[in-house]
């Protein structure tokens, strides 16, 4: 059984095509991660699969629904979230407040409108616990603009998580960090619970390696090869796509 | 907020207190600047903490006027009843129109909340039965059941709590998780789509509760000033609550009834001296779009950061709305 | 029912369209390209009839008039642009409230300069006759009008199919960040555009003068129309002016003879049809998620 289902699934912009029938799933507890030269598509595809995008052809299920023209509001509460590539975050707020709108999505209180926020203590507890358990306790009353880059990125994970899904889809959540950042952040990947589903983008290979139970490499637009990790790392033909064109195997900032 | 509550209290005790120093012309004047203020609050409401920037909203104004005017003439006088009406006509309209208008997004919304206040203006201006372009006078006089409110004093008084309350609902908003929302909606819509709001129900609720507001503002004004206009209706009207609104500095709450107060004065004083106020009104506020400050209310709150060492401030944002060509894509649905 | 009455009125819709369709293209080029909405167009408009009444009034001949007019207006324009909206670069927002400041120094401005009661400028000697088809009688004046927009039309489409200009605007309303990339100069593009947008609504302005008069809050019936005759066409496309334009020019006309409480609610109608139809106007393209 699968928790989400991708089949077949076609997106063109104004004439050129993006993605060609691109179909892969994820099952639960899975830590797939999806592997590509730039421009394969990865970010499209994750936009399809979230609704943001429409697509031409191909249909996405989320635990058997089929949600594939439905908005990306729709996703949380089937229980799917997503990052993004560049951060986006609520940049004059501070932390607090950008975890507290993260939490409060999925709380039956996001219409009330006399008492102020911050007297639902449930809301300010989970943001306190998911605050700590990320390391960001400290920086809560800062504004997200002022934070460091990597301190951002790791905001932008715990944004996703504050609703609680179990299908979780990280866009390069290392892009752009420093080696120790680097290794944080893939400890806490690490860290989470098998009852979240993974669905990663990465250039990282290390980071790759370091989490992925399957891979599937995206090139060109097209599922090129899908498999355990030893099996995509021995392929000659994925070095080549990967490595050949002079592309770095590491990332870092 | 705690640090701020006891100049909270200072100012409305101050507010309470002015009728002591003002004359009678003074005491009129801000009469009418609270009326004004509850207007330009609930424009400064979906601008600052909305995204919403419209030139309409004098649509709502002017029509919760004539509606007291209409009923209060051919209806029943009784307070509530007009009241109630004429802001739940407002609120019903905005409700309409905000759905039609909502899912556009900065030039287009400002250009067709424009375009709908100059309809109604239109409609109001040629139509014989509604007054024409005389206008109304309004007959009834506020009665909330102990006696007429009449005269200088009752009338500043009442105004002034009417402003308050409205404040103090629009601050309660702001502050709660359906108002952090929609400041998130207005900071950034597709974080908050793929966190999982309804962003148009958000935009759409503020519009509301903007637009019943701004008709409560109408309301007052038909009993304060005894007879409503078409211009009442103009776009000249919901530009003029815009300039307030700027002026005053739209990403506090604080900010449009300052604006409004700077507005009405200055606007009274010049208007002694020469004609020409739309010129000096329309250059003071081109110098103060120069000068990049975010209002009269961005001076004061960075005033008081300094004198109080806090260094977070209770505004929305520090971002101004943006009026960009775009129209919003729904993706599919909603 | 008197056709001859009616084909009359058509065409007065029809010269009334052209007059906004020019001033309409230009709003909406500075719209496409520079992101900002120009409140102050109706009030461009407004001055540059004002400016021709003067200019007529001195040197007698309307057409110099026009030409002067559109000098005048076009150097008006790069001022507001070079020393107010360039100030604000990339800050659209200010920008329109920049124009929205100006529509009151301009209209009062030129209510002080010109006082505030009803003037017009005769029309042109050379054009005072009627055409006669059939048993119509056309004022030629009127179908002057309609030629000049049909040129312009013309001048319009040659520079946007066949020219590097219109190519120019086209991929800078597409796109803003690849004129720069073009390396071609867009701070020049938009002084530019902007002169280019003053001077067609002073033109249009001095053109209109005999046909509508001048009178005190005439900015304001034409910057209202203006937009929704952008948010039907669509923005940064001309053609979405012309069709714009032409549509409520006649609704308007012929609405004031036929429904004359109503003609503003049918336009506007119009306009929340269009939004709710193809919400990037008839001929706007589908902007960017």
């Amino acid at each position: 059984m699968s928790l989400l289902k991708v089949e077949g699934v076609s997106k063109s912009f104004k004439g050129l095509q993006v993605l060609k029938n691109v179909s892969l799933d994820l099952k639960p507890g899975e830590r797939h991660v999806i592997i590509g030269p730039n421009g394969a598509g990865k970010t499209t595809l994750f936009n399809c699969i979230n609704g943001v995008l429409p697509i031409n052809e191909g249909r996405v299920e989320i635990k058997g629904k089929d949600v594939t023209k439905l908005p990306p509001n729709t996703r949380v509460p089937l229980g799917m979230a997503r990052t993004f590539q560049k951060n986006n975050l609520f940049g004059p707020l501070t932390v607090e407040e950008n975890v507290h709108l993260a939490v409060t999505a999925v709380k039956p209180y996001r219409y009330r409108w006399f008492r102020p926020l911050t007297s639902y203590r449930d809301i300010l507890d989970e943001a306190e616990r998911l605050l700590k358990e990320w390391d960001l306790w400290e920086r809560r009353k800062r504004v997200v603009n002022e934070l460091s880059y990597g301190e951002q990125r790791l905001l932008e994970i715990l944004l996703a998580l504050a609703s609680g899904p179990e299908i979780l889809m990280l866009d390069e959540p290392t892009s752009g960090m420093s080696p120790a950042e680097t290794a944080q952040t893939t400890r806490l990947i690490q860290s989470l619970p098998r009852s979240i589903s993974l669905l990663v983008i990465e250039h990282d290979m290390e980071v790759v390696f370091a989490i992925a139970d399957r891979i599937t490499v995206l090139h060109h637009g097209e599922v090129f090869m899908s498999g355990p990790p030893e099996t995509v790392k021995g392929d000659e033909k994925v070095k080549e796509i990967y490595f050949g064109g002079g592309a770095v195997a590491h990332a870092h900032r | 907020m705690n640090k701020q509550l006891p100049l909270a209290v200072i100012v409305v005790l101050i507010l309470f207190a002015l009728p002591l120093v003002l004359s009678n012309y003074g005491m009129r004047l801000t009469t009418e600047i609270y009326v004004m203020s509850i207007f330009v609050l609930s424009l400064g409401f979906i601008i600052g903490f909305a995204g919403l920037v419209s030139l309409g909203h004098a649509a709502f104004f002017g029509l919760s006027a004539y509606t007291v005017a209409l009923l209060s003439k051919h209806v029943s006088t009784n307070t509530y009843f007009l009241i109630l009406a004429a802001v739940l006509v407002a609120a019903l309209m905005a409700f309409i129109t905000g759905y039609l208008f909502v899912k556009t997004s900065g030039a287009y919304f400002l250009m067709i909340t424009m375009a709908f206040s100059q309809v109604l203006y239109a409609i109001f201006h040629q139509t014989r039965s509604l007054g024409g372009a005389d206008g109304l006078s309004v007959n009834a006089s506020l009665d909330l059941g102990f006696g007429a409110i009449r005269g200088t004093y009752p009338m500043y008084y009442f105004m002034l709590i009417c402003f308050l309350i409205c404040y103090f609902l629009l601050h309660r908003y702001i502050h709660s998780p359906a108002g952090k929302a929609t400041i998130g909606v207005k900071e950034n819509e597709d974080r908050m789509k793929a966190l999982g709001y309804k962003t148009r129900n958000y935009k759409l609720i503020a519009y509301t509760i903007s637009g019943a507001m701004a008709g409560f503002a109408g309301a007052l004004y038909a009993y304060f000033n005894h007879f409503v206009s078409p211009e009442s209706l103009a776009w000249h009207k919901s530009g003029e609550a815009l300039i307030m609104a700027i002026i005053g500095g739209a990403s506090f709450l604080y900010g449009p009834p300052i604006g409004a107060a700077i507005f009405v004065v200055l606007q009274n004083y010049i208007s002694t001296y020469t004609e020409r106020w739309p010129i000096i009104m329309g250059v003071l506020f081109i110098a103060l779009v120069l000068t990049r400050r975010g209002g009269v209310a961005d001076v004061l709150n960075l005033l008081w950061r300094k004198l109080t060492g806090a260094d977070r401030k209770e505004s929305a944002t520090e971002t101004t709305p943006t009026v960009q060509s775009g129209v919003s894509k729904e993706g599919s649905g909603e | 029912m008197d056709y001859s009455i009616l084909a009359v009125q058509l065409m007065t819709g029809l010269a009334y369209g052209m007059l906004l369709f020019m001033m309409a293209t230009g709003l909406t080029i500075i719209f496409g390209l520079l992101n900002v909405i120009n409140l102050a167009h109706g009030a461009l408009f407004m001055v540059g009839g004002y400016v021709a009444l003067t200019f007529v009034k001195e040197y007698t001949n309307f057409w110099i008039a026009l030409l002067l007019t559109i000098v005048v207006m076009a150097i008006i324009g790069v001022l507001i642009e070079r020393f107010l909206l360039n100030r604000m670069y990339g800050k659209e927002f200010e920008q329109v409230l920049l124009t929205f400041g100006l529509i009151f120094v301009l209209s009062d401005g030129a209510k002080w300069i010109w006082g505030s009661s009803p003037q017009a400028i005769p029309v042109p000697e050379a054009l005072r006759f009627a055409v006669t088809i059939g048993d119509i009688s056309f004022p030629a004046y009127r179908l002057f009008v309609v030629l000049i927009g049909c040129i312009f039309a013309l001048i319009l489409w040659y520079l946007e199919a066949k020219t590097r200009i219109g190519a120019i605007i086209r991929a800078g309303v597409d796109d803003r960040e690849m004129l720069g990339a073009l390396g071609i100069n867009f701070k020049l593009v938009f002084t530019g555009v902007f002169c280019f947008g003053a001077g067609l609504a002073g033109l249009s302005g001095a053109l209109g003068a005999p046909i509508l008069g001048l009178y005190v809050g005439m900015d304001g019936d034409i910057l209202i129309l203006s937009l929704v005759i952008v948010v039907i066409g669509g923005l940064g496309t001309w053609k979405g002016a012309f069709i714009g334009a032409i549509l409520v020019g006649m609704i308007d006309t012929l609405g004031r003879i036929w429904f004359p409480q109503i003609s503003m609610a049918i336009i506007f109608a119009l306009m929340v049809i269009v939004l709710l139809i193809k919400p990037s106007g008839l001929f706007g393209k589908e902007v960017k998620a």
